[in-house]
Formats: structure tokens, sequence, C-alpha cells
């Protein structure tokens, strides 16, 4: 290669690439110099609520990070494929900034060691007081903090207010056991023939949470500590097969005996909506089967009794506190950024638009009772209702071996619901089990 | 001369080594890797930690589990269910659309949209016709005079709603492949037949039959294995239940591996349903010889 060419050659690489840089200088000179930060997320659907959150956060930490471009990649899944996703994540090591886990699965994925302990972040964040402490507790496992509680949910009892004057019903007669069996049976015979049913009850794999509440009511537990565990010490012990659990199991099948058939497929109150069923226990979410534009009427249309209905009058009643909880795993490679993301999410003025749009409830006092309430209040029906609920709610326990301990309690129901075994027998089994998987026999 | 030798007799092998190493990455090492987990305590809450070996532990416990005895009944009953009603029905149909059919290529097209369509919506889609409060299904029946059918809350009922549903969803597979089986049968076979006074009947049984044989054996072989690894139908309409009576082996493995996080118990379901499957594969293999 003689000297002409190798000039040429480089003159021309000089050329270009002082025309790309100058271009690109040009064309965005700020981004030129920043920082490109890409936060990942692997969140549970729907995805609305989501979109919503980030949108106003992006903005939010971008505005706070001058020097820094922040995006936000975000994949929303359904539950299963949620947590089959995480197990992967957490198999592959991949680096992702934030996670949205069911309650139940906390402990699984804490103890797994996927999840960082954010017990001195947050301590320095100094919110705790602002959350309602049932749902502060719940981000929590084995005394450290791994995850933030954004939202919740409750169960209460709907109802179609015309379905219920058709059959002669007052909507207080729901409240008591034996008014609640009387009732189905009134619905059922008057509503039949036009293929309405009375009342429902859940068949399906959630069964147990629809059971917890009567089990909690009568003052039982699901687990409770005991000593002497074999390897641990002291370590859980299965208590729902307790007289409180076979009494409350007792109520279900007294809803069998009267001809309420349990329901194996879930809508998740798509079927109250439809008015395939006059009173329905269901979560909160069911207002999101209604088209947002008839929420200002609603109330006119159905009712609710916040509340599971109760051995007898004067009994205090209980409810299961659902939702999810945001967690930072151990492999983001910006935890700090990832903290700020999540805190963000969760700050009044961003998260309450969210709710008020989807029907949510608020893990956090300031919404829940302080300035945002009022908001709430007037758009979404029955919100003082639901949130006087989370005062009586209950969480399940987050131990990584309750998935087993819940399918032990549906085999437990499902017995029940189908003859097999009587509810103490049932129970008794069901514990049985349930002590083996945590390892209290071998 | 002698280098020219070795790189002759190594050139096929050289040229194997990519598929091989393919076959290896994704085939040979995730079974190995199967076989490792399954013969050691896995689980979620371990899963980034150190792993206990624990030997045939977990298999034993398998065989101690009801719930798995129960599976494997459930699969036998799935299986056997979806095969012989897929393969009766699609040999039925592709032999009818092997005939002069007017418009048979558009029915074979409406006959394979079933196939097209994901599994899961297909699920979803039986759910909703199955559903014993708002079903279609029921409503007919209703109207016709005849007792609702608890399709999918009958512990004795529910495998078969979903043999059902199996049967709507794979057999589109097997009159696809039946069709090009029996279309590349030489038709001067059955006008020789005609000639010497077969009827349609006996031309189909001792011409159609004998000569469709290999694509008959391939057919079963894999709607067999696909019956035995398939869950996703079991998962969406019910959930493995009532009473874990629509529980397939496979679905088992997939609760037990990403419900309760049990890893190791699900690879060795998962090893089973290989060895299973392996035996198929040998019938398969045996079948071939024969011919």
């Amino acid at each position: 290669m003689n000297g002409k060419k190798i000039i040429l050659i480089c003159s021309i690489i000089l050329v270009v690439s002082s025309t790309l840089l100058i271009g690109y200088g040009f064309k965005n000179p700020t981004t030129a110099q920043k920082k490109q930060v890409t936060l990942t997320a692997i969140l549970s659907e729907p995805k609305d609520r989501w979109d919503i959150l980030f949108n106003t956060v992006q903005q939010k930490l971008n505005e706070n990070h001058p020097d820094i471009d922040i995006k936000i990649d975000y994949i929303v899944l359904p539950y299963d494929a949620t947590r089959t996703q995480l197990l992967t994540a957490m198999a592959g090591r991949t680096p992702i900034d934030l996670v949205s886990v069911d309650q139940t699965w906390l402990g699984e994925f804490a103890q797994g060691g996927f999840l960082s302990d954010l017990t001195d972040v947050a301590k320095s964040w100094g919110k705790e007081r602002d959350w309602y402490q049932t749902n502060w507790e719940g981000g929590k496992y084995n005394g450290k903090l791994y995850g933030i509680w954004a939202w919740t949910d409750i169960r209460g009892m709907w109802y179609w207010k015309d379905l219920l004057s058709r059959a002669g019903i007052s909507p207080d007669s729901l409240k008591t056991w034996n008014g609640y069996i009387a009732d189905a049976k009134q619905l059922n015979k008057v509503l039949k023939d036009q293929g309405i049913h009375g009342v429902h009850l859940v068949g399906a794999s959630q069964s147990p949470d629809m059971w917890y509440p009567y089990l909690w009511m009568l003052g039982g537990e699901i687990l409770k500590q005991k000593t002497g565990h074999p390897t641990k010490g002291t370590y859980w012990f299965p208590a729902f097969n307790s007289t409180a659990g076979i009494k409350a199991l007792e109520f279900l099948k007294q809803q069998v005996n009267a001809g309420i058939r349990p329901q194996i497929n879930h809508f998740w109150g798509e079927e109250f909506a439809d008015r395939k069923f006059a009173v329905m226990l269901e979560g909160s979410w069911l207002l999101s089967a209604f088209p947002h534009e008839q929420w200002t009427n609603l109330a006119q249309k159905i009712g609710l009794l916040p509340m599971f209905p109760v051995p007898e009058i004067g009994s205090k009643s209980s409810t299961m506190l659902g939702g999810w909880i945001l967690g930072i795993p151990e492999t983001s490679q910006n935890k700090d950024l990832a903290w700020e993301l999540l805190t963000t999410m969760v700050e009044p003025q961003v998260l309450t638009p969210m709710l008020q749009k989807e029907g949510y409830l608020p893990t956090q006092k300031p919404i829940g009772e302080g300035p945002y309430a009022a908001y709430l209040n007037s758009s979404i029906p029955y919100y003082k209702e639901m949130i006087s609920m989370i005062s009586i709610g209950h969480i399940r326990p987050n131990i990584p071996e309750y998935p087993q301990i819940a399918e032990n309690i549906r085999e437990a129901i499902d017995e029940v619901y189908y003859g097999i075994k009587d509810p103490k027998q049932a129970l008794d089994d069901a514990a049985g089990k349930s002590s083996k998987v945590l390892g209290w026999v071998n | 001369m002698l280098s020219k030798n070795i790189f002759r007799k190594a050139e096929p092998y050289l040229f194997l080594t990519p598929a091989f190493a393919i076959l290896l990455l994704f085939l040979i090492f995730p079974l190995f890797w199967n076989v490792y987990i399954s013969l050691h305590d896995v689980s979620l809450v371990n899963l980034l930690q150190g792993w206990t070996y624990v030997g045939w532990q977990n298999f034993l416990d398998l065989f101690e589990d009801s719930n798995f005895q129960t599976s494997l009944k459930v699969t036998l009953e799935f299986v056997a269910g979806s095969v012989a009603m897929q393969f009766g029905i699609g040999l039925l149909i592709s032999t009818l659309l092997s005939e002069k059919v007017r418009a048979g290529g558009v029915l074979l097209a409406i006959f394979i949209i079933p196939w097209t369509i994901s599994a899961v919506i297909a699920a979803f889609s039986f759910k909703f016709m199955f559903d014993e409060s708002f079903g279609i299904l029921d409503y007919l029946f209703e109207k016709i005079g005849l007792p609702p059918v608890n399709w999918l809350s009958d512990p004795n009922m529910v495998i078969w709603s979903v043999v059902i549903a199996n049967i709507w969803y794979g057999t589109p597979f097997t009159i696809l492949f039946l069709t090009a089986g029996t279309l590349s049968i030489n038709p001067t076979i059955y006008e020789a037949a005609v000639i010497d006074g077969a009827s349609k009947f006996k031309s189909f049984l001792h011409i159609t039959l004998p000569l469709l044989k290999p694509f008959i054996v391939i057919n079963l072989i894999l709607i067999t294995m696909w019956s035995v690894n398939f869950f996703d139908l079991q998962l969406v309409m019910t959930g493995g239940g009532p009473m874990f009576a629509s529980t397939t082996a496979s679905l088992y493995m997939y609760r037990q591996a990403f419900e309760f996080g049990l890893l190791s118990k699900g690879a060795s379901v998962g090893l089973i349903l290989i060895v299973i499957n392996l035996v198929v594969a040998f019938i398969y293999v045996k079948l071939l010889r024969v011919r």
C-alpha cells in the first residue's frame, strides 16, 4: 500500500467519524453526555396499573436525576407466569431491579436469597408509621423487611339490591350464618327459574382464602409457633384443625347441605356483575367487573356488607387481606435507583390516581384516612366500608411452605364438599400432611 | 496422502459437529441436569445455596405420595381417551376427505382451525362452555329437557370433560397427517382394485390401512407422547381438581416445581415422564421394524 492510499483512507475515516460525532451532538446535545440507566421489572397483571404508575414515576426519576437518562423496561405477566418467571430469573441470576410478589410468596423468595433486605433503607426512609401495621408486617420475613406492600384488597359480601327485594330478603339477615343459609334457600327458590343462583360458594383453587375469615372470626389460626421442632427449635405448626377450624368448615358443609353448589370456575366477580349470583363473597376487585362510568350510580344497584357472615349477631367478623408487595432482587445492579423507583411509586400523590382508577385499597393511612380519602371516597363505591374492613383483616402466613399447606387445606375443603370426610377428619388429615411439610415429622 | 485420508474419514463427523453441539447443549445437557437435580434436594428456598445429595429419595417420596399415584391413573385415562378418540375421528375424517369430496381443501382448512389456536385459549373456551352455572352446554341440555351435567365439578366426570377438549384440540393433527398419508398412496392401486371388484370398504381395509401403517404408527406415537406431556388444558380448565381428579402426571410435575417450588420433585416426575415416553418410542421403533 503506498502513502497516497494510506492518506486517503485515513482522511475518509476522519471525515466519516467527525460527521457522525457532530451529527449526534447536534441531534441530542444533552443525552450525549448523559449516563443511560434502564431499570427492569417483572410484574403481575393487569398491565394498566403499572402503565399508570410508571408514566408518572419515570418522569419524576428523570427530573430528580438530570445527569442520568432513566428508562423503565417492565414486563407484565399473568399470575402463575409471574411466579415462574421470577423463579427462572432467580435461578439464572438475571439482573432485575423491581418485582411484584404476592404476599404469600415473600418468604420463599426472601429465604431463597432472591430479595434484598430493605430493613435499613426503610428505616432511613422513615415511613413505617404511614402504613397500616398489618400491611407493613406483611412485607417482613423473619423480622426483616423484604418488600413494601403497595396496595391491598379485602373480601366482603356483595349483593344485588333488586334481587334481594324480589325474594323479600333484608340484607341484614345475611349477616349471620343461619340467616345466610336460610336466605340462600329462599333466593334459590325465587330466582332459580331465571337462571340466577342465590349465593356463591367458592370451589376453585382459592377456596382456603374464603374459609380463613370464618376460622379467624372464631379465634382460630392457620399456623402457630411451637417449640420442639426437630431442626429449627421453635417453628410453625398447623393450627387450622382446631375447634374453630372444624366449626368454620362445618359452616361450609351446611351451605352444601342447603343446596349451595361450590363453583369450580371462578371469574373474579364477573359472574356477579353478569347477575348469575344474587349474593357473592368476593374481593374489592369485583368493582372492576363493572364499567368505570357505572361507578357513580353503582351503589343504587348493588350493596356491600363489609363483613363475612358471623355465627351470631354481635360476633366480630373477619376478612382476608391480599395484594402485591414490591421488592428489589439481590441481582439488581441499580439498587439505589430501584429503591427510589419503589418509594416514588408508593408516594400518595403518585399511587392515589392509580388506586382510584383500578379500585384498589391503600395500605397507607394518609391515603386511607388522610387528605386523599375524600377523593377516593367520592369516586370508588363503598370505599369507606371497604377501608373499615382493613381493621378486621388478617393475612396469610408468608413462610416458604405455605403454598403446600394451602393445597392441603384446599383438599380438606374439597373432601368436605364432596362428602368424602367430615370436617374434623379432613382437617386432621390436612394438618398431618402439613406437619410433614413443615418438618415436624419425617 | 495420509493426512488427506484422515481428513476424508473425519469429514462427515466434522459436518455433524454443529448439529451434535446443538443436541448436546439443548437436549443432552438439560436431561443430565434434570437427573442431577432429581438426585439432590433442590427447592426454591435453597436454589441459590448448596444442594444436598439425597439419592433416590425423591423418587421414593413420589411413589409414596398418594396424589402422584392418582395422577398416574388420571394420566392413563387421559391418554387412552384422547389417543383413541383423536385417532378414530382423525382416521375417519381423513378417509372421507381423501375421497373426491367437493371443497375438500376448504373442509381440511376448517378442520385444522382448532390446532392453530393456542391451547390456553381453547382451554378457556371449554371452561366457559362446561361451566355448570352459565355454560352453553348445560343450558342447551336444560332446553331439551335433559338433566344438567356436572362437567367440571364431578370427580368422576371431570377428566372426560378435559378429554373432550383435548379431542377437539388435537384431532386436527391426525386429520392433517393421515390425509397427507392417504394422498401419497398411488391411485392406480385403487383403480386396479376396482377392476378386480373390490368394494370401497375392502379397498380401505386391504389397501389404505396397510399402506398408511407407517403414518399411523408415527401418528399414534406422537399423539400419545403429546398427551402424556400436555397439561395446559387441565391447568386452565380445572387446575387439576376437584380432588386431584384431573391432575395428570405432567400437571403434577408443573405444580410441584413451579407452584410449590419443589424443583427436585418436579424433576423426578419429569424423568418418569421421559421413561414413559421412551417406552412409547421403543414401541414405535419395534412397530416400524415389523413393517
